[in-house]
C-alpha cells in the first residue's frame, strides 16, 4: 500500500511538477563577500601507498583445489561423482561452469575473468553445495560404512551426538575452518564460531520440524549449511 | 571425539617418510596412492573409472606437492612435536604461496606442516619453485596474455594430405566405404582429378565441393572397385603400419592404445558397425613413394562456350564427359615444360602435377576424415582443458582443422613449460631454435606443413618450401602419429626458427605482419599503440608511417611488422630471400604502373618502381624483412623494456593487480634480481613470493564473518 501512495506521488510530481514551476523566475545565486577560510586543523600526510586489494582464486586454482577436496580425482571422474545418480541434479557439466568460474576462453579471444560477478557467485555456490553433499555423504553416510577418518577429505571428524552443543562444535568447526579457508578459527574474527554455530543450530532446527523432507537428518543439514558458508566464504574464493 | 589430524589426500599421512617416496616416483603413479585414490572416491560410472588411468594428473600433482612438504618437514626431526604459533598473515602467505605455487589451496596436513617449528619457508619455496604447477602458473601468464589457440575460422585441411571418404554400395549391395582426396591427378581419363570411380560404376558424381555426392548409389562391379581401389592397413587403425604386414590393431592386439588417442567409431568401423580390419582406398592415394613424376596429360582445353545472344533465355549448365561435374583437368604451363621430371610427394603441387604420388606407407601422410564434406572428423578430443591436457574434460568428435590446432596450442604450451620448468632464459620464449613436439606435431611437420606450401610461390620457381620455419627432417623418426602423450624435445628446427614467433599457434592466431609484430610490442615489450587525437583527412599516401592520422602508430608498427615479410600471411611458409628478394627486377611496375600478375601476392605495387618490386611488408625496412623473426626476437630482447616487462607481467600475476608508480621500486630491485641472474625466472619468482608486497597483497577488509 505504502509503495501505492509513493508510485502515485511520484505520478503527481512527474505531471504538475512542471506546469506548477514554468512561470516561477529562474534562480540566481550572486556571489558571497569574500571570506577567510576557516583554520585547518592539522596536516595529514596523505597515504600514497598501494591500495591493494584481495586476490581472486585463479580458475585453476579454484578447480584443482575443488579437486583436491573431492579425493585427488581427476575433472571427469569428480563430475561423474558430483552428479551421482540419484537425480539430485547437484552439478551439471564441468563445461558449464568453466566462463562463469572465469576461465579464460582463448580460442575465443575470451579474456580471464578476475573479478567476481552475479553468475560466478551463483557458479561457487553451485559447486559448494554439491561438494558439500557430496562429501558428506562419503565421509558419513557411505554403505557399508563411512571411511575411516584418515581418508575423509571434508568431514574429517565422528559425527556429534545430535545436536551438537557448542563445546562439541569448535573443534570440529575448526576442522573445516582450516580444510577450506587455511588457518584455525581461532584467529578468525571474534564472531566466527559464534555465527556458524548460530547457522547450525538455525538448520539442523528448520530440518527438525514436522514435514521437512530432506535427504539428510537434521544434525547433518546443519553440518552441510556449515560446509556451504565455508566453500562460498569470501575468505576461501580470495587471497 | 574424533578428529583426523591428517589429510585424507591419498598418499598425505604424517607418517610418509619423505625419504622412501621421491620425486621419481610421482609422476607414474606409486602404486599406493593410486590405490588410495581409487578406494577413496571410486567413481560409479564405469566410463569414470575407465578414464582413472588417463586422468591421473591431479592425483601426480597432489603426490608432488605432498612429498615436497615432507621433504621440508624432513629436515626437522623434531617436526608435529610441538607447533610453533603463527599469525594470521603467516597463514594467509603459506596460502597465497600454496595456491601460486602449488596451484591450490593448502591441505589440513600441509597446513599442519606448516605449524610446525621445523618448517622451513624458505626452502619450502624453493623446492615449489621446482613443481610443475611454478611452470604452469608461468605458462599461463603468457598464454592469457597471447591467447595461442587458434579459432573455428581457421582450416587446416590441405587436400594434398586429408582423405575424405565415400558412401558406395558395394558389390555385395552392402555400404563401403572408400577413402580419397580431392582433386588427385589420375592416368584414368573419366576419373583425373576426381574421384576414382565413374558415376556409371557408382550412380554417384562427386562434386568436390561441401556437397554430398549426387544421384542414387548403385553396386559398383566388383571389377572396377578392384581395378582402382586398394585394401591397406592404415596408421590410424595400427600401432605398427610401417611394418610389412601390420598386425597390432586398434583395441584389438594394440590393446593400450595412449589414452588421448581415440580415433571416434565411425573411423574405426565399418557401415554395418563391425570392426574396421583394412580401408579401401582409391589406388593413386595409397602410392608409397617419396618422390613422384610431374605428370602432363597432353589433354587440350576445351573451347570457350558460345556467348549466348543478347535476351536469350540462361544457358543450361554445362555438360562434361563421362558424366563429371568438372572439366577434366588440363596441364598448366609448368607441368608441360617440366613433365617427367622428379617433384617431391610432400609438396601441394604433388597432388595436381603427378599421378604417382600418395599418402605414403599406411598412408601416414594423411589425415581421415569420416566423410566428403569440407570439415570431416576424425578423431576426439576434449572440448575443453581447463587444467591441462592430462586433465581433460568430456571428450567429443572433432573436425581434422581442430586435431591440428589443438596440438598447435599444446606445442606452445609445453614449450614455456620447459623454458620455466627448466628454469632457462627466458629471452628463449622468443628466441629458442628448439620446441617440443609429441606424435601428431611430428606428423603434421612431416606432412600436413609441408602439404601447405606452394601453390602462387610457383611462379617463382618455389615448388616446395625450401627453407621451412620447421625441416621435417628435424622431427624425431620414432615418433608415431599416435604418440599423444609421448613430447620429445627437437634441439633445431632450423635457422629461421625463433621461440613462439615461428610455430603455426602465433602465426595463425595473428594471422597478418601487423598483428603479430603489435602482439609482440604489446606482450613483451608493454607497449601498445594510442592513436593520437586528431581527424583523419583523405590521403593518398601509401606509406603508413608518413601518412597523417596513421603515422603515430605505423611509424613503429611498420618497421617492426617487417620483420615477418618473409612470412606469409596467415600461413607458416617461409619466402627465402634466394626466391623473394626485398627487391626484384621480374616485379617492376609496368607502363601502367602494375606489377605483374603473379607477383601481385607477393610484391606492393605501392612501394614498387620501374626497376624492381618491392617484397610485401618490407617497405619500411628492408633490413629488417631481411632479418626476418629472429631478427625482432633479437630486437625485443635487446630492448631496456624487455626485463622489465616480463618482471612487471609476472608481478603484476603474483600481486593479482594492475601495477602503480607506487610499485616502480619494488619492480626495479625485481629486474636487477632478474637481469643478474641471467633472465631466469625462478630467482625472480622467489624474490617476489618473498617480498612484502606480495606478503601483504592480501589485505583482506574486515566484515566477512
Amino acid at each position: 500500500m505504502r509503495s501505492l501512495v509513493r508510485a502515485r506521488s511520484l505520478v503527481l510530481g512527474l505531471v504538475l511538477g512542471p506546469v506548477l514551476g514554468c512561470d516561477r523566475p529562474p534562480e540566481v545565486v550572486k556571489p558571497g563577500a569574500p571570506s577567510t577560510l576557516s583554520p585547518s586543523h592539522g596536516v595529514v600526510l596523505e597515504d600514497t601507498t598501494p591500495k591493494q586489494d584481495v586476490r581472486l582464486l585463479p580458475a585453476e586454482a579454484y578447480m584443482r583445489s575443488y579437486l583436491q577436496l573431492f579425493g585427488g580425482l581427476a575433472p571427469v571422474d569428480v563430475q561423474a561423482r558430483a552428479r551421482g545418480a540419484d537425480g539430485a541434479q547437484l552439478f551439471d557439466t564441468w563445461d558449464d561452469y568453466l566462463s562463469a568460474l572465469g576461465f579464460p576462453d582463448y580460442r575465443n579471444d575470451l579474456p580471464r575473468g578476475t573479478q567476481t560477478n552475479a553468475i560466478m557467485v551463483a557458479t561457487f555456490e553451485r559447486l559448494g553445495v554439491a561438494l558439500c553433499d557430496r562429501a558428506l555423504e562419503h565421509d558419513w553416510k557411505a554403505k557399508p560404512a563411512p571411511p575411516p577418518l584418515k581418508e575423509r577429505v571434508v568431514f574429517a571428524f565422528d559425527e556429534p551426538a545430535a545436536p551438537a552443543d557448542a563445546k562439541a562444535f569448535a573443534p570440529r568447526f575448526d576442522v573445516l575452518h582450516r580444510t577450506f579457508l587455511g588457518y584455525p578459527a581461532e584467529l578468525a574474527p571474534p564472531d566466527r564460531v559464534k555465527n556458524f554455530f548460530e547457522l547450525y543450530q538455525g538448520v539442523a532446527k528448520r530440518h527438525a520440524a514436522p514435514g521437512v523432507k530432506s535427504r539428510f537428518s537434521p544434525d547433518e543439514a546443519g553440518w552441510a549449511a556449515v560446509c556451504y558458508g565455508l566453500v562460498r566464504h569470501p575468505e576461501f574464493q580470495f587471497y | 571425539m574424533k578428529i583426523a589430524t591428517t589429510d585424507a589426500t591419498p598418499g598425505a599421512t604424517k607418517r610418509v617418510d619423505a625419504r622412501a617416496v621421491t620425486w621419481a616416483r610421482c609422476p607414474g603413479g606409486d602404486s599406493r596412492i593410486r590405490g588410495a585414490a581409487r578406494s577413496s572416491y571410486r567413481a560409479p560410472m564405469a566410463s569414470a573409472s575407465a578414464l582413472l588411468r588417463r586422468h591421473r594428473a591431479p592425483v601426480r600433482a597432489t603426490c608432488r606437492a605432498l612429498v615436497a612438504s615432507a621433504v621440508v618437514l624432513a629436515a626437522s626431526p623434531e617436526r608435529a612435536a610441538t607447533a610453533a604459533p603463527r599469525t594470521i598473515d603467516e597463514y594467509k602467505h603459506f596460502r597465497a604461496l600454496s595456491i601460486d605455487l602449488v596451484g591450490r589451496v593448502p591441505t589440513r596436513g600441509e597446513i599442519e606442516a606448516f605449524e610446525s617449528k621445523g618448517f622451513d619457508r624458505d626452502a619450502w619455496i624453493e623446492q615449489h619453485l621446482e613443481g610443475p604447477a611454478y611452470a604452469d602458473r608461468l605458462t599461463r601468464v603468457y598464454m592469457d596474455l597471447l591467447r595461442l589457440e587458434v579459432g573455428n575460422a581457421i582450416q587446416v585441411n590441405p587436400p594434398a594430405t586429408t582423405l575424405r571418404r565415400a558412401t558406395l554400395v558395394g558389390p555385395d549391395k552392402k555400404p563401403v566405404y572408400v577413402f580419397y582426396r580431392r582433386g588427385q591427378r589420375r592416368t584414368r581419363e573419366e576419373t583425373d582429378g576426381d574421384f576414382c570411380l565413374t558415376e556409371a560404376e557408382t550412380g554417384l558424381k562427386f562434386t568436390l565441393n561441401n556437397q554430398p555426392p549426387k544421384g542414387t548409389a548403385k553396386p559398383v562391379p566388383k571389377a572396377a572397385l578392384d581395378a582402382h581401389t586398394v585394401l591397406v592397413r592404415p596408421w590410424w587403425l595400427y600401432r605398427d603400419f610401417l611394418s610389412l604386414t601390420p598386425s597390432r590393431r586398434y583395441k584389438a592386439e594394440w590393446s593400450d592404445p595412449p589414452a588421448g588417442y581415440a580415433p571416434i567409431d565411425k573411423i574405426v568401423n565399418e557401415p554395418d558397425g563391425a570392426p574396421t580390419v583394412e580401408v579401401r582406398v582409391c589406388r593413386e592415394e595409397a602410392q608409397t613413394r617419396d618422390t613422384g613424376t610431374i605428370y602432363a596429360s597432353g589433354r587440350a582445353p576445351p573451347p570457350p562456350a558460345p556467348k549466348p545472344p543478347a535476351g536469350s533465355p540462361p544457358a543450361p549448365p554445362p555438360s562434361y564427359p563421362f558424366g563429371r561435374l568438372r572439366p577434366l583437368p588440363v596441364d598448366d604451363g609448368y607441368a608441360k615444360q617440366h613433365k617427367g621430371e622428379p617433384i617431391s610427394c610432400r609438396s601441394s603441387l604433388a597432388l595436381t602435377m603427378s599421378t604417382d604420388c600418395g599418402c605414403g606407407i599406411g598412408l601416414q601422410y594423411c589425415m581421415p576424415g569420416d566423410g566428403d564434406g569440407d570439415e570431416p572428423r576424425a578423431f576426439s578430443l576434449p572440448g575443453h582443458e581447463p587444467l591441462d591436457f592430462e586433465s581433460p574434460l568430456a571428450a567429443g568428435a572433432q573436425t581434422v582443422s581442430s586435431w591440428h590446432k589443438f596440438w598447435w596450442r599444446e606445442e606452445a604450451a609445453h614449450f614455456l613449460r620447459r623454458v620455466f620448468g627448466e628454469d632457462r632464459d627466458a629471452r628463449e620464449v622468443l628466441t629458442a631454435r628448439y620446441t617440443m613436439i609429441n606424435g601428431p606435431l611430428a606428423q603434421f611437420y612431416r606432412a600436413t606443413s609441408p602439404a601447405s606450401c606452394c601453390g602462387k610461390e610457383r611462379a617463382f620457381g618455389m615448388q616446395e618450401e625450401k627453407e621451412p620455419l620447421f625441416d621435417p627432417s628435424a622431427v624425431p623418426i620414432a615418433l608415431s602419429p599416435h604418440d599423444v602423450d609421448a613430447w620429445q624435445v627437437v634441439s633445431d628446427r632450423g635457422p629461421h626458427a625463433s621461440g613462439l614467433l615461428t610455430m603455426p599457434a602465433f602465426l595463425e592466431k595473428f594471422a597478418s605482419r601487423r598483428a603479430r609484430a603489435a602482439a609482440l610490442y604489446g606482450a613483451f615489450l608493454c607497449k601498445s599503440f594510442v592513436a593520437e587525437d586528431l581527424s583523419l583527412t583523405p590521403s593518398t599516401e601509401a606509406d603508413l608511417t608518413k601518412r597523417p592520422g596513421c603515422s603515430t602508430c605505423h611509424a613503429t608498427l611498420e618497421p617492426l611488422a617487417a620483420y615477418f615479410s618473409r612470412v606469409e600471411e596467415t600461413s607458416w611458409t617461409y619466402l627465402p630471400e634466394s626466391v623473394f628478394p626485398v627487391r626484384e627486377p621480374r616485379c617492376k611496375l609496368n607502363a601502367q604502373g602494375k606489377v605483374p600478375g603473379f607477383c601481385e601476392t607477393f610484391y606492393d605495387p605501392s612501394f614498387s618502381d620501374k626497376s624492381s618490386g618491392m617484397l610485401r611488408g618490407a617497405y619500411a625496412s628492408a633490413e629488417n624483412a631481411v632479418a626476418g623473426p629472429r631478427g625482432v626476437a633479437a630486437a625485443i630482447v635487446r630492448s631496456p623494456e624487455f626485463a622489465t616487462c616480463a618482471v612487471e607481467r609476472m608481478t603484476s600475476s603474483f600481486l593479482g593487480r594492475p601495477l602503480t608508480g607506487d610499485d616502480d621500486n619494488l619492480v626495479e630491485a625485481l629486474t636487477t634480481t632478474f637481469v643478474e641472474k641471467g633472465y631466469r625466472m625462478r630467482p625472480l619468482i622467489g624474490a617476489l613470493a618473498r617480498s612484502a608486497a606480495y606478503e601483504k597483497a592480501n589485505n583482506q577488509r574486515g566484515g566477512a564473518r
